[in-house]
């Protein structure tokens, strides 16, 4: 019967451990982005996410320097709108009000700027409700 | 129809219960009659379930939408083979198409072995009725297909991006692979809770495990193919958690793959196999709670489904059950032999098994840091495409030079000289490889000349032990039939080195140029000249197609449009990408024009273009290739395994 290494163990144990602390070192150093609702935006600022319904209207072009501008209110519950000025490429051809989209960008001064725009994927994982 | 399809699904969720209570006490207290009912009742649960599935694939091709399933998710408008893909377009759909491939297979898998393997199919049938009773007792209770309504005039439709072939096959491809890896499970549960735990179940499952492995990936190609031409942002995988939902469990089972061929050779690694096969498990049925439940931010589903905790319910109770029965067995799984040097074909797959482990637990961490930072910081942060990007070239180039390494090197023990002296050709392939790489500029990224010099690496050990076998035998065909296991398994190898050339050619050397333009004016990228010629609106029944059209000169001569299409009926967007595909030149030019304005006729483009990313969907076909001959049945290897395991089932 083969007798079991204590030395295997500590490998295995030891590459476990350096990698638990080099995930949690590269998750905390700053490559990771607070994600919020609207409701939550009020004490933050900086660089962030934020997830929430499209509220109109929607005015003015993505491509000009004034930037495309429409609200963002909470999926669930109620919130106060939030103001998003949207600069770069066009956005999703699903973005429009109503949609559920997540802004990528940053807040200040209680409006959001985002550079980046999420629309839900049309996917089978979604469980639509017949009208 | 609808109480056709409700009845059914009622009756196998008794057949479940029943083969569930029944296996397990007929198991338990060796009870042949009553073991031999539950198996019945597992294999008249596939007859029922199938029943469901008829009755709701018919309402969908006669469009009866007064099933609530069906009006939420075709309309009068979709033909039959996308009507029909609205089974598995819904999540009550899906679940049935769930259970009724997990009750064929399992009917066939338990069917296949129940003479060879009766003292652990006994056990299988609980198990597998144990997963059968879940999902059943979900479209029963919780989500069913079969609700009714006062049927309106027509359905809401399927999105249009949806109505794509990509689409008929991806989904059910995951579930079939999803589904598959619940085989392997049930064995190994059956395997720890009957206390045969040699390799039996190993070998009665390997066909299963690979099967439903390639079926996952190659789902994955699919859906990464569909969003490259059809969604329409230039990329085919965005690390989003619904695609790593599926990446993680074919991470968790490739591991597997490689590490049962120690256990069944050697005898070693048999508690790793049996947590490898429960990670598998748990992580397909746990992609499926973060995919349904909301707690995460998907561009696939943002909205909360009450299934969500179901089936994190159920991921926590099998996971128990699962460390339980491991915990319990301990004592048998002792390993016959022991890992005997760190140079040897055994240390070689093990290194791998770590890799494999160690991304798939990368990518979870990932996945699970927007709760994990909710939970303890009361905020919720999310980690972006550098955080997977960089772990993938920290375990994935390593991985495939281990994938050159493992298949050439001794097994037992052999000396750095040894070792150095077996790869002599393929190292001094690499290196020419690797200078006319950096001759030719591919210097220009450190990740990307790493990946190409590996992959040259990995494919001159291939064909140096293909051109070796051939020499032995005298033909590459009688060679490959001789062994299909092992030389299907090198193809997939050349397939994976094919997803790394274009994974690493289409992100590391493609250049991309926005420009904003009106008629007439042009760009350029890479050796293209585009002009923008005009901006056109075309009625076609059911869409409104905007395009913007450009003249394209220099390394190709051609046409190309792009621009959005407005469907009427669902009222849904679409965007429209221009694409051409140079195959000599293995480069895609991709044209995304991201706002076309008819009035002022100004349109903002995106052009890009990607090298050899067209290797990837070339890999897909590789794969599949690699996986078929390992799959093929193998008589030579059949004899060799009845006389291996013949003392085993004395």
């Amino acid at each position: 019967m083969p007798t079991r290494s204590p030395a295997r163990l500590i490998v295995a144990l030891s590459v476990a451990a350096v990698l638990a602390v080099f995930l949690l070192y590269t998750a905390l150093r700053g490559t990771s982005t607070p994600t919020l609702t609207p409701s939550q935006l009020a004490n933050h600022s900086g660089k962030l996410a934020v997830v929430g319904v499209v509220v109109g209207p929607l005015a003015g072009d993505s491509h000009s320097p004034q930037g495309l501008r429409f609200g963002l209110k909470n999926i669930s519950g109620k919130s106060s709108v939030v103001p998003v000025v949207y600069r770069g490429d066009s956005p999703p051809p699903l973005f429009r009000e109503g949609r559920n989209v997540v802004v990528s960008g940053s807040y200040a001064h209680g409006r959001v700027s985002g550079s980046n725009i999420l629309t839900k994927c049309p996917s089978k994982y979604t469980s639509a409700k017949p009208a | 129809m609808a109480d056709l399809g409700r009845a059914a699904l009622v009756v196998t969720l008794g057949l479940s219960v029943y083969a569930l209570v029944a296996g397990g006490v007929a198991a338990r207290e060796n009870r042949r009659r009553l073991s031999d009912s539950a198996r019945n009742a597992l294999f008249a649960s596939f007859g029922t379930t199938l029943i469901a599935a008829v009755v709701l694939a018919v309402a969908l091709v006669r469009h009866d939408f007064s099933f609530q399933y069906v009006a939420a998710h075709t309309n009068r408008t979709l033909s039959t083979p996308y009507a029909l893909s609205a089974f598995w377009g819904g999540q009550e759909g899906s679940l049935l198409l769930w259970l009724l491939v997990l009750t064929g297979y399992g009917a066939l898998a338990v069917a296949v072995n129940r003479r060879l393997l009766r003292d652990l199919t006994v056990w299988v049938v609980p198990v597998l009725a144990g997963i059968a009773t879940f999902f059943s007792f979900m479209l029963v209770v919780i989500s069913s297909p079969f609700r009714t309504q006062v049927a309106p005039l027509d359905g809401n439709g399927l999105t249009p991006s949806l109505q794509n072939p990509y689409m008929v096959a991806h989904p059910p491809m995951l579930y079939l692979g999803y589904v598959g890896l619940s085989i392997p499970f049930a064995f190994a549960a059956g395997a720890l809770l009957s206390g045969r735990t040699d390799e039996r179940w190993i070998v009665a499952t390997r066909r299963w495990t690979l099967a439903a492995w390639t079926f996952l990936g190659f789902g994955q190609l699919l859906g990464a193919h569909w969003a490259y031409v059809e969604v329409g942002w230039g990329g085919y995988y965005a690390w989003d958690p619904v695609e790593n939902a599926a990446l993680m469990p074919w991470l968790a089972a490739t591991a597997f793959l490689h590490s049962v061929m120690i256990q069944e050779r050697k005898g070693m690694l048999k508690v790793w196999n049996m947590v490898l096969v429960a990670l598998a498990f748990e992580l397909s049925i746990f992609g499926t709670f973060l995919t349904r439940s909301g707690v995460v931010n998907s561009i696939h589903s943002f909205s909360k489904s009450p299934i969500g905790s179901w089936f994190l319910a159920f991921v926590v109770v099998s996971t128990l059950f699962s460390v339980g029965l491991i915990m319990w067995r301990l004592p048998l799984l002792k390993a016959r032999t022991k890992l005997e040097s760190a140079l040897s074909r055994e240390a070689t797959f093990l290194y791998n098994n770590l890799l494999l482990v160690a991304l798939c637990l990368t990518v979870l961490w990932g996945v699970l840091f927007p709760i994990v930072t909710q939970a303890f910081r009361g905020e919720t942060r999310t980690i972006g495409r550098p955080y997977y990007d960089f772990f993938l070239r920290s375990f994935g180039l390593p991985l495939l030079l281990l994938m050159g390494i493992g298949p050439l090197i001794a097994w037992r023990k052999t000396s750095f000289r040894t070792l150095l002296r077996t790869l002599a050709i393929p190292i001094a392939v690499t290196a020419v490889c690797g200078l006319l790489l950096v001759v030719a500029g591919a210097g220009s990224s450190r990740p990307g000349l790493i990946a190409y010099t590996f992959s040259a690496f990995v494919l001159a050990t291939i064909v140096l032990e293909l051109v070796r076998g051939t020499r032995a035998v005298g033909s590459v065909f009688t060679l490959i039939s001789r062994n299909r296991r092992r030389y299907g398994g090198y193809i997939v190898h050349a397939a994976i080195v094919l997803l790394a050339i274009g994974i690493a050619g289409s992100s590391a050397y493609g250049s991309t140029v926005e420009r904003r333009l009106t008629p007439g004016q042009s760009m350029t990228i890479s050796g293209y000249t585009l002009t923008l010629r005009d901006v056109q609106r075309t009625r076609v029944p059911n869409v409104t197609e905007t395009r913007a059209v450009f003249d394209v000169k220099g390394r190709w001569n051609g046409t190309l449009s792009s621009g959005d299409n407005q469907y009427f009926n669902p009222p849904e967007p679409s965007r429209e990408i221009g694409l051409k595909t140079s195959w000599l030149r293995a480069e895609d030019l991709y044209v995304i024009a991201d706002d076309v304005n008819l009035k002022t006729k100004v349109v903002y483009v995106k052009v890009l273009v990607k090298p050899l990313v067209n290797l990837i969907w070339i890999a897909g076909i590789v794969f599949l290739i690699g996986s078929a001959v390992a799959l093929w049945p193998d008589a030579r290897e059949q004899r060799r395994l009845v006389t291996r395991l013949a003392p085993a089932r004395a």
